[in-house]
């Protein structure tokens, strides 16, 4: 029993990891007002990107998952421009951005030749001697390197946002970008900015699934997460720690899965590999239920920014 | 009319006009909100933006290998000209047609339905069971098929539009992780309890003749009549009925919607639940006409051609009904694209997503005008 305890907590940080890393550049990029509905199409780039990247280098895996950042950040630029500069409706922008990336995935990665091919991906680090202690050194310190990365990118990413002045304009563009445009805050700027740097996070989020965690390409091989991550910053209320929190329960959940099937304890397949959506729903409603006061929600979210027009 | 103009400062790259005096003076852009546009411009503004969709497309494809002369002669001339082509774009155009229309009746109230895929799963899952576990006698079958998939997809639909008209959860997220949902449990009735016993295929055994939608005569099925009715009655329902009238009130503004006393609750939930119901019975004319069985990809890549169709038609199920046989016309294009030119079929994918972004893209000349002063 305690087997099964210690093996289903060790494999918990890296189904958050993926979560975590993309609920944060969700929130980077809400807190700017920009509703990133994209998120599932960036994680597919860095998927791919990450495999592609390695299989051309052979190794690197370190390489791989910095060019699937850039990758991702690359196609928001596309989203970007529609929404901060066009001023393309938010939700539209967003979907068809998810399904850009859906169809130019799969289709270089058939072209490309990099569909189903295994790599050696990234592997897990023992920090030694802490990681000789007994249950908490294999849960807590034989991690991979992004998964030790994740908290201190977490320390940045929330003190920037809550305690510099960058922070403090971004949230303003976020806010209200009449009166932030009016103190001289260029809203477009911070709002690109936000967009790309969020992406880079989430591209990071869906390198981590192919180079480190499942070590191969598939077309939708993100299979949700990155709406996942969208209902997890709703619930995390778009503070970063509460996403962090989120991330680890839905890693706690999806960890569990393979470790059930694995102590052969009989229960259809198929009904596990539905309870992360079912979860998640569920999570939106407990949201929606606790919304009492002020909810976080950045006010001008998914609201484009027109100087010219008179509201 | 709001005449005045302001510089779009950081808004777009921006030359030091006006600055020091002398050196260069390339002037600058400037953007006015339009008050009103002409339909006639506004149809020219849309032509162009699918015309240059069309064009990065064209080049995507040509970068991906098919030879110029030969893209003109698969899409336009082999559509047009030859009879069997011409049927298979109508045959394909049916489900086409019921998500679009599905899809238009759920944007008219604001509601973003994504969960066309997972409704389309539904009603599919629903028509098998009658064939199945043979439920009535042979003639009551296909209309018996046809009410169960329509209940199964307005049931789907109805779990996210409750939650969002009760406790405002956003509804773009619940109906796309349903899909999820929906499609793991067709797997497991397919890998499980439906699987073939006669070849051990994850696809449900045959359905009999009696359970098949009906050829009318010049190759053409009886899905296609069923899709232009529906999109009739939809047509009439939204454009000349006091409920259609609601659903624009409640699109344009639903709190004045709701202070004159539209029953905005109850023409949101009834809009939503036809949409499900249309889209369900795509799934069941994709069985029953096309499949002949329940398998465990039928329903991929119509959610975002359901999206794609109403968009492009403006919510107008009579227009959605012309786009829908437009994508048909991709779709068998693509088919032979992966034939001829091992082009995979995410290709198809891919240019919707490019004509909807070039699309939305245009929405903004037709926002604002643009110009440059010098």
């Amino acid at each position: 029993m305690l087997h099964f305890f210690v093996n289903w907590l060790a494999g918990t940080p890296s189904f958050a990891a993926p979560y975590a890393l993309a609920a944060l550049g969700l929130i980077v990029s809400e807190r700017a007002g920009v509703l990133s509905l994209g998120a599932e199409g960036f994680m597919l780039v860095g998927a791919l990107a990450g495999v592609a990247t390695e299989l051309q280098l052979g190794g690197y895996p370190a390489v791989a998952l910095l060019v699937a950042m850039l990758a991702a950040a690359g196609v928001s630029l596309l989203f970007a421009f529609l929404v901060v500069f066009l001023r393309v409706n938010q939700v539209i922008a967003g979907l068809a951005i998810v399904f850009f990336c859906h169809g130019l995935t799969s289709l270089m990665g058939t072209l490309g030749g990099w569909t189903n091919r295994a790599i050696t991906g990234l592997h897990e680090i023992a920090i030694w001697p802490l990681s000789e202690i007994p249950i908490i050194g294999r849960i807590f310190f034989t991690q991979d390197l992004v998964v030790f990365l994740t908290i201190p990118i977490f320390f940045l990413v929330n003190y920037v946002l809550t305690r510099s002045m960058l922070g403090l304009r971004l949230r303003s563009v976020g806010e209200n970008p009449g009166a932030a445009d009016a103190a001289g805050v260029s809203v477009s700027l911070y709002r690109l900015g936000a967009v790309v740097v969020g992406s880079s996070l989430i591209g990071l989020a869906g390198g981590y699934l192919t180079v480190v965690d499942v070590k191969l390409w598939v077309p939708d091989i993100s299979g949700g997460r990155g709406w996942i991550a969208i209902a997890l910053v709703i619930f995390a209320r778009w503070q970063p720690w509460r996403a962090l929190f989120g991330a680890l329960l839905f890693g706690c959940i999806e960890a569990l899965i393979p470790r059930i099937a694995a102590a052969g304890i009989q229960f259809p397949q198929y009904f596990l590999l539905m309870t992360p959506y079912l979860v998640t729903i569920a999570v939106m409603v407990w949201a929606a239920l606790t919304k009492f006061g002020r909810s976080n929600e950045p006010a001008a979210l998914g609201q484009p920014h027109v100087r010219e027009e008179r509201r | 009319m709001l005449n005045h103009t302001v510089p779009l400062a950081r808004d777009v790259v921006e030359p030091p006009a006006n600055s020091a005096g002398g050196g260069l003076r390339l002037g600058r852009l400037n953007l006015e909100v339009r008050q009103h546009i002409s339909p006639g411009y506004q149809a020219l503004i849309l032509a162009c933006a699918v015309f240059v969709g069309l064009g990065l497309s064209a080049a995507l494809l040509i970068a991906a290998g098919v030879k110029p002369a030969a893209l003109f002669d698969e899409f336009v001339v082999e559509s047009f000209t030859d009879s069997e082509s011409l049927h298979s774009i109508l045959f394909q155009a049916a489900p086409l047609i019921f998500v679009g229309v599905g899809a238009a009746l759920a944007f008219r109230v604001r509601f973003w339905n994504l969960g066309i895929e997972g409704q389309m799963i539904w009603g599919g899952i629903a028509a098998t069971t009658i064939p199945f576990y043979e439920i009535g006698p042979p003639a009551a079958r296909l209309p018996l098929m046809m009410v169960f998939a329509a209940i199964a997809g307005m049931g789907w639909v109805m779990v996210p539009a409750w939650l969002r008209l009760r406790w405002r959860v956003n509804e773009i997220i619940t109906t796309l992780l349903l899909n999820y949902v929906a499609l793991n449990f067709l797997l497991h009735l397919l890998y499980g309890p439906w699987l073939d016993p006669k070849d051990n295929f994850p696809h449900s055994p045959q359905f009999k003749a009696f359970e098949r939608l009906p050829e009318i005569g010049w190759g053409l099925s009886s899905a296609l009549v069923l899709a232009l009715v529906f999109t009739a009655l939809s047509g009439w329902l939204v454009l000349s009925t006091r409920f259609g009238f609601y659903t624009k009130f409640v699109h344009d503004n639903d709190r004045m919607a709701l202070a004159v006393g539209v029953p905005v609750r109850t023409v949101t939930l009834i809009s939503v639940l036809l949409s499900g119901a249309l889209a369900a019975l795509a799934g069941f004319v994709i069985a029953t006409a096309q499949e002949g069985r329940l398998t465990q990809s039928y329903f991929e890549g119509y959610g975002f051609s359901g999206i794609l169709i109403a968009f492009l038609a403006r919510n107008n199920p009579i227009a959605a009904m012309v786009v829908a046989i437009l994508v048909a016309m991709l779709f068998v294009s693509g088919r032979s694209l992966q034939v001829f030119y091992q082009i995979p079929f995410a290709m198809v994918q891919l240019i919707q997503a490019i004509i909807v972004i070039s699309v939305a893209a245009s929405e903004f000349l037709m926002r604002h005008r643009v110009h440059w002063v010098r």
